[in-house]
């Protein structure tokens, strides 16, 4: 009966009295009322400023609209998947590295992973879309946005992988050994697999803030939902219907990542470890 | 009477009254009755689902009741509020997982409550802490913090916790049922030390050699009803009066 | 081009975009805690709508790209006759952001302690702010260091959206690219802010690492 609690929310307070019972009955009339008139407030300041006008919002009755829209979106989708493959590529290497008995290798990796970590998206960006050109590296838009996105999660990454590998019992590694498995065939037959599905949950938060990282593609300008949603305000002058139906597209595509996430972690019955 | 027997006194300290309450559909409390008196300590035992932690909690109102009254010496349990909070002061517990609060050290433990409820002055409260600390066998780790005590230690600490409120009555919510064996007898030891003291305690617990040495009546509970009632311990458990206790005691010895 | 000679000449902008920086990152950190605490307590209190409204700033707030939001801040708040500055628009969205996550490590932290613990304390007598006071914040607070150090530096690298609108003194990562406008060989430029950035990441962590140490509650 007390393992029926599962939040800090459920227990915090005790079943409510008669009188904490009226209490919250007009506590709750209050910041309901409250509310409905800060909702009001806004919707009134869309209507006297106009924005609740139709041709505002007309366009996404049409399917152009949310044809351009998705193309847009499939451009964020190939950054933010590519950046993703590179950050684990990245991430794993810097997790050998960390965890190697090379001294050297291992100090190495530490630093990296904090400059990774400790740098802005918009820096790394900066470096490939003002230096990069500079040093004689002729990138496409595409990899001026992808590779600092994915520098930039590498690090977490790494750590978030290196959780994992710590979480995995050290008895596995020792049975193997005396399964006469070798070092390397260890650590990826047995360790890794396990490590893995102990951070798939991490991984998949992770996924989030590459994601809101590949917004930064205007920068460099290349065509993402962002770009695309500016290309549909230039056509239909309508700046704040577009920029809001993006950035609710942007939160909804990241609930839902979340979400996956959560119910990923209830599947491998492993807390989900923190990112950033 | 038997020579050793304590002599319990005929001043009510709790009163239940036609307890009734439900867990959705399911009731788990059917009219129960039950007065427990001054110095009186009173085992409640029964299968596991019987409704025996239930009711033991409903007693500081850790469960609310759906209908029936509670009455702690004298006054009427009320359902929130300062009043609430006055009355489980005089009322300790003592809980299956401990419960000590995780961030403070043991001495800290048992002052909090008596200096910030009972406003007793910093020295004098730390002082008393000691005395029941060093009473329970834990006196030399005052200055730890739970984690760091076993768990036989931390519910002995839990004890000192209640006793510093100076009850009228601690509540024992089946308090050996989480420790390794090997802990068992020395919360056992320290809890029958308090019955010789003549505190009233209500004890919900699985342990039936220690209830039938430790009771002056032994309640048997199944399915949310109070089956048997015995004032007589040994008679109890060697000879019950009803088939269900009969049963449920015989299945124990199996 | 050397360090010296990109500091004899950008020197002092340097000091102003740190400062910037610095600025940003402690105003924003404190309003975002702020703003974070008041969200969790509506998040934790016995009142729905309070409760649906908080987490509903969470889950918007957690997931919204930064540069969405300061782009609805500075171009799309003015069609709704409400005009900020652009350092305001830094500052809501940097504020706004890390205040959701704030509350989720506060709730976090809350869920660290064991019903139990809060039984006891009711058990013992306390009202409920006694028991919020003793037993709920102290723990909380406690278990919330290393991800509020987490936060600090999350909070830093968000301010970097400052470098999107013209803010004058810029911060450091908009430096950069002034720097890059107005010089040749501006990947000087781009090292020193990144380890301004870096260092000042690794020292925040660092001094959270030793406070949590002295603070962690053992379980």
């Amino acid at each position: 009966m007390n393992g029926a609690h599962t939040s800090i929310r459920d227990i915090l307070y005790e079943p409510p009295g008669p009188k904490a019972r009226r209490a919250i009955f007009w506590a709750t009339a209050a910041s309901l009322a409250a509310l409905a008139a800060l909702a009001a407030l806004i919707v009134r300041q869309f209507y006297v400023t106009g924005q609740l006008d139709g041709k505002y919002w007309s366009i996404f009755t049409r399917y152009t609209t949310w044809r351009f829209l998705a193309k847009g979106f499939a451009g964020t989708l190939e950054v933010a998947l590519s950046s993703s493959v590179v950050a684990f590529a990245m991430g794993m290497l810097l997790m050998m590295g960390r965890i190697s008995r090379s001294r050297a290798l291992n100090w190495l990796c530490t630093a990296l992973i904090e400059l990774s970590r400790g740098i802005p998206t918009l820096l790394f960006i900066y470096f490939f879309f003002l230096f990069a050109p500079q040093l004689g590296l002729k990138l496409s838009a595409f990899w001026k946005i992808t590779l600092p996105v994915a520098i930039s999660a590498a690090g977490v990454v790494a750590e978030v992988l290196r959780s994992g590998v710590n979480a995995v019992p050290r008895g596995q590694t020792e049975a193997a050994v005396t399964l006469g498995m070798r070092g390397r065939s260890v650590f990826f037959k047995i360790v890794f697999p396990q490590a893995f599905r102990y951070v798939i949950p991490s991984l998949i938060a992770e996924l989030v803030i590459v994601l809101k990282d590949t917004t930064f593609a205007y920068v460099v300008n290349y065509a993402d939902l962002m770009q695309n949603a500016k290309v549909l305000i230039s056509n239909y002058d309508a700046l704040l219907s577009v920029y809001l139906v993006a950035a609710v597209i942007y939160i909804l595509v990241n609930y839902a990542l979340n979400k996956m996430s959560v119910a990923v972690a209830g599947l491998t019955r492993t807390p989900a470890m923190p990112g950033k | 009477m038997e020579q050793g027997q304590k002599i319990v006194g005929k001043e009510p300290i709790i009163e239940l009254r036609h307890i009734n309450k439900h867990f959705g559909s399911v009731q788990v409390l059917k009219d129960v009755s039950l007065t427990v008196h001054k110095g009186e300590v009173v085992v409640i035992i029964g299968p596991s689902g019987s409704g025996k932690s239930t009711l033991c909690r409903t007693i500081n109102r850790l469960e609310t009741i759906d209908s029936g009254e509670i009455v702690i010496d004298g006054a009427v349990l009320p359902q929130e509020g300062k009043q609430l909070a006055a009355l489980r002061s005089q009322i300790g517990m003592v809980f299956q997982s401990f419960n000590l609060f995780a961030h403070k050290r043991i001495l800290d433990n048992v002052t909090v409550a008596p200096r910030d409820v009972l406003h007793t002055p910093k020295k004098q409260a730390e002082a008393e802490a000691m005395e029941l600390l060093r009473r329970v066998g834990v006196g030399d780790q005052a200055h730890k913090v739970p984690a760091q005590l076993s768990g036989g230690q931390q519910q002995r600490v839990a004890i000192a916790r209640a006793l510093a409120m100076h009850p009228k009555a601690i509540l024992f919510d089946e308090p050996t049922s989480a420790l390794d064996p090997e802990m068992i007898g020395e919360v056992l030891d320290v809890m029958t030390e308090l019955a010789r003291e003549g505190m009233t305690m209500v004890i919900v617990t699985h342990e039936m050699a220690f209830a039938k040495a430790i009771a002056d009546r032994v309640v048997f509970l199944e399915d949310g009803q109070i089956v048997e009632e015995s004032t007589d311990p040994k008679a109890f458990f060697d000879e019950p009066a009803t088939e269900r206790a009969r049963l449920f005691l015989r299945a124990l010895e199996h | 081009m050397s360090i010296t000679a990109l500091l004899t000449q950008f020197g002092d902008r340097y000091l102003a975009a740190l400062w910037t920086t610095y600025k940003l990152t402690a105003l924003s950190f404190i309003l975002a805690a702020a703003l974070g605490i008041v969200i969790t307590v509506m998040r934790i209190s016995p009142i729905r709508p309070l409760r649906i409204a908080a987490d509903l700033y969470v889950q918007v707030f957690r997931n919204i790209p930064g540069a969405a939001l300061l782009i609805l801040l500075v171009y799309a708040l003015p069609y709704l006759q409400v005009v900020l500055s652009y350092f305001t628009c830094v500052l809501t969205a940097t504020t706004l952001i890390p205040a959701a996550f704030c509350s989720e490590y506060l709730m976090s932290g809350m869920n660290t302690i064991s019903p139990g613990q809060i039984e006891a304390a009711r058990s013992l007598g306390m009202t409920f702010l006694q028991m919020i006071k003793n037993v709920v914040l102290p723990q909380a607070v406690r278990s919330s260091v290393l991800p509020m150090t987490n936060l600090l530096v999350a909070t830093m690298l968000t301010t970097a959206l400052a470098s999107q609108v013209p803010l004058s003194p810029t911060d450091l990562t908009g430096i950069v690219s002034y720097i890059s406008t107005h010089a040749v060989g501006g990947v000087t430029a781009f090292l020193i802010s990144a380890a301004l950035y870096c260092a000042t990441a690794v020292v925040i962590g660092q001094v959270g690492n030793l406070i949590d140490r002295k603070v962690r509650i053992l379980r």
